[in-house]
């Protein structure tokens, strides 16, 4: 499948999805909402692709729609504001329900919508030089989705201050780090790509059917009280029982050797 | 205007100003304090030339919670709140008053027991460097919930139950409460707490009311529904904003390098 707004790439068992688009800051315009949705259902249904990493060319790492540019195509605008309204976007691995790990590298300024890529991940880490801010209320427009997303997922104050005080402050990535948005800052910048290759890696080595059940184990978290989380994760860890990644886990284990998983993508419903 | 006993309510420029007033009781809130917290947040709240509140204390503390010597000498005891605490009827802080302006709690000392109520309901926390926290409720016989419970949706819950159950045998710096994203600026020195706050007020000012007010109700809602359901509530939130006038003239005001117009908020439900 070929892209334009989007470089989709392998390397060894870690899928690439980095937004290709420098010379507008990788804003989402009306084409790349479409590759993302597309790009994200190949590199999940790829046998082959085992961890997904997400990040940007050029200096920023995602900086939201190109409100301009999509407003110029009213069927696109149409369709983009119904999926806002309804609930039903489509550009993010947790929107589009991929079930592989998925690290977000952020390689540079994240902003407004570009928030959404760093509260659906799995993981995020960050070039030192990354910066993260939200400059919607300066426009006149709403946060909703990624700041609640990211009110789960991290302390809340910060998260307001950012909603709140929008364009006149950034978060830098030491702070990021700090508060657990961000585990990891790679410096120097440029060693981002390759840090975020390395902790794939080490990913890739796990189960990847046991990995997508703690997925939805996990993010059931955000979705129920504790109780009833725990009963929907019960059904979860009970899901795996019998599945022959258990047997050769402890085995590889014993044998000292790297464990042959099951491969992934087959139980992938429809 | 009303007229305080224990609270102090100013303006300065578009900023409006709660200040506890009781400095010779730590600021201790006692029945009359409860009842003036519920008209001045009215109050600033339905003031149109306010855009953002500060909420500080006179002296060395800022809230000490409930007013244990008026509790324990004139008879009525906690049973004068009976009434209200059973019916979820409370009216102190911003959160209960259903203030959808920014509010800034700025910690000028100590905040113990029930002073942690106005920081779990602020939306942005700041504190001088030499700040103090602690919750002496089960040190003296009392449970501690409400606060709590609000706190623990906002900052890592292993801090807060552990300042549930110490007790008051141990006290919580400024840094640990800036490391746990509990609060998210430290002034130092002291005495320059009001000044950062009236700064970063005025910041906040600047970004549109009414953006910043359905921000707030989509960032809260997320403490009240699941992901996905919360996820929901915001969508209706920032639909709720789409064709007000503040959505054209923010990225005009930003294409001609000019401070932006922004709309009043609409005036409080009566």
């Amino acid at each position: 499948m070929t892209y334009s707004r989007l470089r989709v790439e392998r390397r060894g068992p870690v899928g690439w999805l980095v937004f290709d688009r420098p010379e507008a800051a990788n804003a989402m315009d009306a084409l790349m909402f479409d590759e993302l949705e597309r790009a994200w259902a190949e590199l999940d249904a790829d046998a082959d692709v085992r961890v997904i990493v997400n990040s940007g060319s050029g200096k920023a790492f995602q900086t939201g729609v190109d409100v301009a540019q999509v407003a110029r195509d009213p069927a696109a605008l149409r369709e983009h504001s119904r999926r806002t309204r309804d609930a039903e976007l489509r550009f993010t691995a947790w929107q589009c329900d991929v079930r592989k790990p998925v690290i977000a590298a952020v390689n540079g300024t994240c902003a407004g919508g570009g928030l959404h890529f760093v509260a659906d991940a799995d993981i995020v880490i960050a070039a030192s030089t990354a910066t993260f801010l939200d400059p919607h209320v300066s426009l006149g427009q709403v946060v909703a989705y990624e700041g609640i997303a990211l009110v789960r997922k991290s302390p809340m104050e910060p998260v307001v201050r950012m909603a709140l005080v929008g364009r006149a402050e950034r978060v830098t990535a030491a702070r990021a780090c700090e508060l657990g948005v961000v585990s990891q800052v790679v410096d120097p910048p440029a060693a981002l790509a390759d840090e975020a290759q390395e902790l794939a890696e080490k990913i890739a080595r796990n189960s990847p059917a046991a990995m997508a059940a703690t997925k939805r184990a996990l993010w059931g978290a955000l979705e129920h009280g504790l109780t009833d989380a725990c009963r929907v994760g019960a059904a979860e860890l009970v899901s795996m029982w019998g599945h022959p990644d258990q047997e050769e886990g402890p085995l590889a284990f014993a044998e000292n050797r790297d464990a042959r998983w099951a491969a992934s993508g087959e139980e992938r419903d429809g | 205007m009303a007229d305080y006993e224990h609270l102090i309510v100013e303006r300065h420029g578009p900023v409006g100003w709660l200040i506890n007033n009781r400095p010779d009781a730590l600021n201790a809130m006692n029945a009359l304090m409860r009842d003036e917290f519920a008209d001045a947040w009215l109050e600033l709240d339905r003031d149109p030339a306010v855009r953002v509140i500060v909420h500080t204390g006179e002296g060395r503390a800022f809230q000490t919670g409930v007013d244990v010597s008026e509790i324990a000498s004139d008879g009525v005891g906690m049973e004068r709140y009976r009434q209200s605490v059973e019916d979820w009827d409370l009216h102190f802080t911003a959160w209960h008053q259903h203030v959808w302006k920014p509010v800034i709690t700025a910690v000028n000392g100590i905040c113990c027991g029930g002073g942690f109520h106005w920081i779990a309901d602020a939306d942005i926390v700041i504190a001088a460097s030499d700040a103090q926290f602690f919750d002496p409720h089960v040190s003296i016989g009392q449970v501690v919930a409400i606060e709590a419970v609000g706190l623990i949706r906002k900052v890592p819950v292993e801090a807060v139950m552990r300042m549930a159950l110490v007790g008051r045998y141990e006290r919580m710096s400024a840094e640990r409460a800036h490391e746990l994203g509990m609060i998210s600026q430290i002034v130092d020195p002291p005495e320059l707490l009001r000044d950062a706050a009236q700064e970063l007020a005025e910041k906040i000012a600047r970004n549109s009311p009414t953006a910043m007010a359905a921000t707030k109700r989509a960032l809260w809602g997320a403490l009240e529904h699941g992901l996905t359901d919360a996820c929901r509530v915001g969508a209706a939130e920032l639909v709720s904003m789409w064709g007000h006038p503040d959505q054209a003239e923010g990225p005009l005001a930003f294409a001609e390098k000019r401070e932006p117009r922004w709309q009043p908020l609409e005036p409080h439900d009566a």
